[in-house]
């Protein structure tokens, strides 16, 4: 590395003028009519129409009632993921011979990008809630699955050991040890999940709903209102990093209480 | 051939925060082709002794330098040989060697020479092609040397070098060493926590006290080698039985053990 | 020798495809409608390879997709890597990009895809765009962690052998980085694939997307299936293949010898 960490002035400094930088650009380059407002508006443009969008509808609702309709679907998406991802997982851990089946079927679909659900999704559960629900479900699933797994495949075999020694059961054994010491492992993988599940959400949307912030954009797009299509963006950056910071603030306050990290 | 000297040298670390002094009036003279030892417990700031010298830290106060000049920044006259070998996994056995030398800008007829006759020094000649991971540590110290020998650098830097090596690879390397430094003295400056190793190795003796730490005293141990002929011996083991080795050992032992003593109360 | 992991594997392979023989040819279960038997599946392979559907063959639409997958890739490895090479390096350059990469991280590369579209239109440049994007990401942090994560010693001795500027960036920080550049590569990759599929099934004109897109819209489940495989396939041949590249570049890394 070159040279010393920097103090917080220096770093501050130092972001503001790449940040300047940033938003200068963008100004000058909207501003003085270099490129088009049409195809990129300028900042100021783009707060406004987000703060109109508060309270006056577009594509059928307003920003706001197209996020909660967004988030509804991503939260049972997330929610199904979690309940089958992690069973199976910590049951995958536990049992070879459900590891051995299942492996080979998730390894095949693996490489799938989970947006490609999308015709069957659609086909299946249509494009109200059942098909973009699946669809962030192929999203987040995967992290559900794996981590459980590497949970309870890892743990550390005198703990497993100790409870033989003591007699303990299968269904206890996986209850009262496998899943409290994957449970860290499982954190970990709900947050990415979160992450990816937020991210097939927008995909979902742009092609199959008829609601949602997604739905929103792509609407915006055909009507070429740039600056709505940039609020969403925006706001869709904003929900998903709240729902990042949420997780790590649970992730970090579980490890700590396990003494995991200081 | 190069001389180090430390003129009235402090060390503070994070100045800004508080501050932990480190480091406090040291002052030591190495001369040319002299092969000086600091010992210490952990934590006395030895090996900033030695970074200082490399132009990794720089002192708080006070003059390190080399050969008259004093240190600014890291070069290839100040060869360092480093506890963790620090070879560049990427390059085999010749790449790590020869980089110096690239840096250095030598043609590629000379660097091959010089290469070859590291290779040759440090018994690596058919370990050239190697990766370092292919090599047991014993070995990655064997190029780690090279690699600060073939500069040809007016001092050694050697910081606890065998710190990483099991017990029987220490003394084959201590062996080594020994028989390097007849075969192409240098001026050297070798931190270690290991109160034998020193004995048998340098010319001087330097032990420092705890945190913040000085220099406490210099054992000249030329005189004894001389006297009892210690280089007669080609095997480690029996230089250590003399009775002149196990007195300069327990003097310096008790040197260091009054230190800990002095500061649990 | 054939292990037991496989034998169950082989098993288990042969058990769906029974299964779905089952379901949707003998007991007719599963309505063709909603998932194709086999035979539907296979005569919709055979309609793509040979008279080809939504205006090209598999082989047309795939490497369509391919090569705008490995120029996004390309365009993100070219300026990522750098970049996040340079903000490791430099604590001051990370200091003045991070709160920009704060602020856009958040946003999904799939956001970017009506964006892209207005300003690039239905064409290749406009996927070229999002996958760069959403490949650009990973590439960063990666090389950034990479940078940041050389072990103090390497970069010392490199000093101490008086190694000029160019030389430590190839030499001693790009290689020492490599790994992690390469763990960011594979996310790289992944997030291409479901870029492009993505980009491809909001709007494109050729494509294994939008084959899917178009057999979404016909309502022909074997085709759909028929597409998905093709994704799998290309996103299975290319991770493969950066595997590859990956063992070869980084043949000294004890880690990445298994």
């Amino acid at each position: 590395m070159n040279g010393a960490p920097l103090s917080f002035r220096e770093t501050v400094a130092w972001g503001t003028l790449g940040v300047v930088l940033f938003v200068g650009l963008w100004t000058l380059l909207t501003a003085s009519g270099i490129v088009p407002r049409q195809f990129l508006p300028t900042p100021l443009d783009v707060i406004q129409r987000m703060l109109h969008l508060m309270t006056s509808p577009f594509a059928g609702a307003t920003l706001p009632q197209h996020l909660a309709s967004s988030f509804q679907r991503y939260a049972v998406g997330v929610l199904l993921a979690a309940l089958v991802g992690v069973p199976l997982g910590l049951l995958m851990g536990w049992f070879r011979l459900l590891d051995d089946i299942v492996t080979p079927i998730f390894d095949g679909l693996r490489f799938i990008a989970p947006i490609a659900w999308v015709p069957f999704a659609a086909l299946w559960f249509g494009t109200g809630i059942g098909g973009p629900v699946m669809i962030i479900f192929a999203g987040a699933f995967p992290p559900c699955l794996i981590n459980a797994y590497r949970g309870a495949r890892f743990v550390e075999p005198r703990l497993i050991e100790a409870a033989r020694m003591l007699g303990t059961g299968n269904t206890r054994t996986i209850l009262e040890i496998l899943l409290p010491a994957a449970t860290p492992s499982i954190v970990s993988g709900l947050r990415v999940s979160a992450g990816l599940g937020w991210q097939s959400l927008v995909g979902a949307e742009l092609i199959v709903a008829a609601a949602g912030v997604g739905f929103m954009m792509v609407q915006a797009q055909a009507n070429v209102a740039t600056p709505t299509v940039m609020a969403g963006m925006i706001a869709i950056g904003i929900v998903g990093m709240i729902i990042d910071v949420l997780l790590r603030q649970g992730e970090g306050w579980l490890r700590r209480r396990r003494g995991l990290e200081a | 051939m190069g001389s180090i000297r430390f003129d009235h040298v402090d060390k503070v670390f994070g100045p800004n925060t508080g501050g932990i002094k480190a480091l406090e009036d040291i002052n030591l003279k190495i001369g040319e082709k002299e092969f000086v030892a600091i010992v210490g417990p952990s934590g006395c700031g030895k090996t900033t002794c030695l970074r200082m010298v490399a132009g990794f830290d720089a002192p708080s106060a006070g003059v390190v330098s080399v050969s008259g000049k004093p240190v600014t920044a890291p070069g290839p006259d100040r060869a360092v040989v480093f506890q963790q070998f620090a070879l560049f996994p990427w390059k085999t056995v010749r790449e790590n060697i020869e980089l110096g030398l690239r840096n250095k800008n030598l043609p590629a007829g000379e660097r091959a020479d010089l290469v070859a006759n590291a290779l040759k020094l440090m018994n690596l000649e058919s370990h050239a092609a190697a990766f370092p991971h292919q090599l047991s540590g014993g070995m990655q110290q064997r190029v780690a040397i090279a690699r600060a020998y073939v500069l040809d650098p007016e001092v050694l830097l050697m910081d606890e070098p065998f710190g990483a090596l099991d017990a029987q690879t220490r003394v084959v390397m201590q062996e080594e060493l020994v028989r390097l430094a007849r075969v192409n003295p240098r001026t050297v400056l070798f931190i270690t926590h290991a109160v034998e190793e020193a004995v048998y190795l340098a010319d001087r003796v330097a032990i420092m006290t705890r945190r913040p730490g000085r220099i406490k005293e210099v054992l000249d141990i030329r005189a004894i080698r001389q006297a009892e002929n210690w280089d007669k011996h080609p095997r480690i083991e029996d230089v250590m039985d003399l009775e002149s080795f196990v007195h300069l050992r327990t003097q310096i032992w008790k040197s260091l053990r009054e230190e800990k003593g002095a500061n649990v109360i | 020798m054939l292990g037991r992991r496989t034998w169950i594997g082989l098993a288990t392979v042969l058990a769906i495809v029974v299964t779905w023989f089952l379901l949707t040819t003998i007991t007719g279960m599963v309505s063709g409608g909603r998932f194709p038997s086999p035979a539907e599946f296979w005569a919709s392979f055979r309609q793509i390879t040979g008279r080809g559907y939504a205006g090209g063959d598999l082989l047309q639409h795939a490497l369509h997709s391919l090569k705008l997958v490995v120029m996004g890739f390309a365009v993100a490895i070219a300026t990522g890597v750098p970049l996040g090479l340079w903000m490791g390096w430099s604590r001051k350059v990370e200091a003045a990009i991070n709160p920009v990469f704060l602020v856009i991280r958040p946003i999904p590369p799939l956001a970017w895809i009506p964006l892209a579209i207005l300003w690039l239109g239905l064409g290749d440049a406009a996927k070229i765009m999002v996958i760069w994007f959403s490949a650009f990401v990973p590439s960063v942090i990666n090389s950034f962690t990479g940078v940041r994560t050389i072990d103090r010693p390497i970069l010392e001795a490199a000093r101490m052998l008086g190694t000029p500027r160019l030389r430590m960036v190839t030499e001693v920080i790009a290689p020492a980085a490599a790994p992690m550049i390469f763990t960011g590569l594979r996310l790289s990759l992944q997030a291409s694939w479901t870029t492009l599929v993505a980009a491809e099934l909001v709007g494109a004109l050729v494509g294994v997307g939008f084959v899917l897109n178009m057999a979404q819209q016909d309502l022909y489940p074997g085709m759909i299936l028929v597409g998905m495989v093709t994704v799998g396939v290309l996103g299975w041949g290319t991770t493969k293949l950066l595997a590859m590249a990956e063992q070869r570049a980084l043949a000294w890394n004890v880690a990445a010898r298994d």
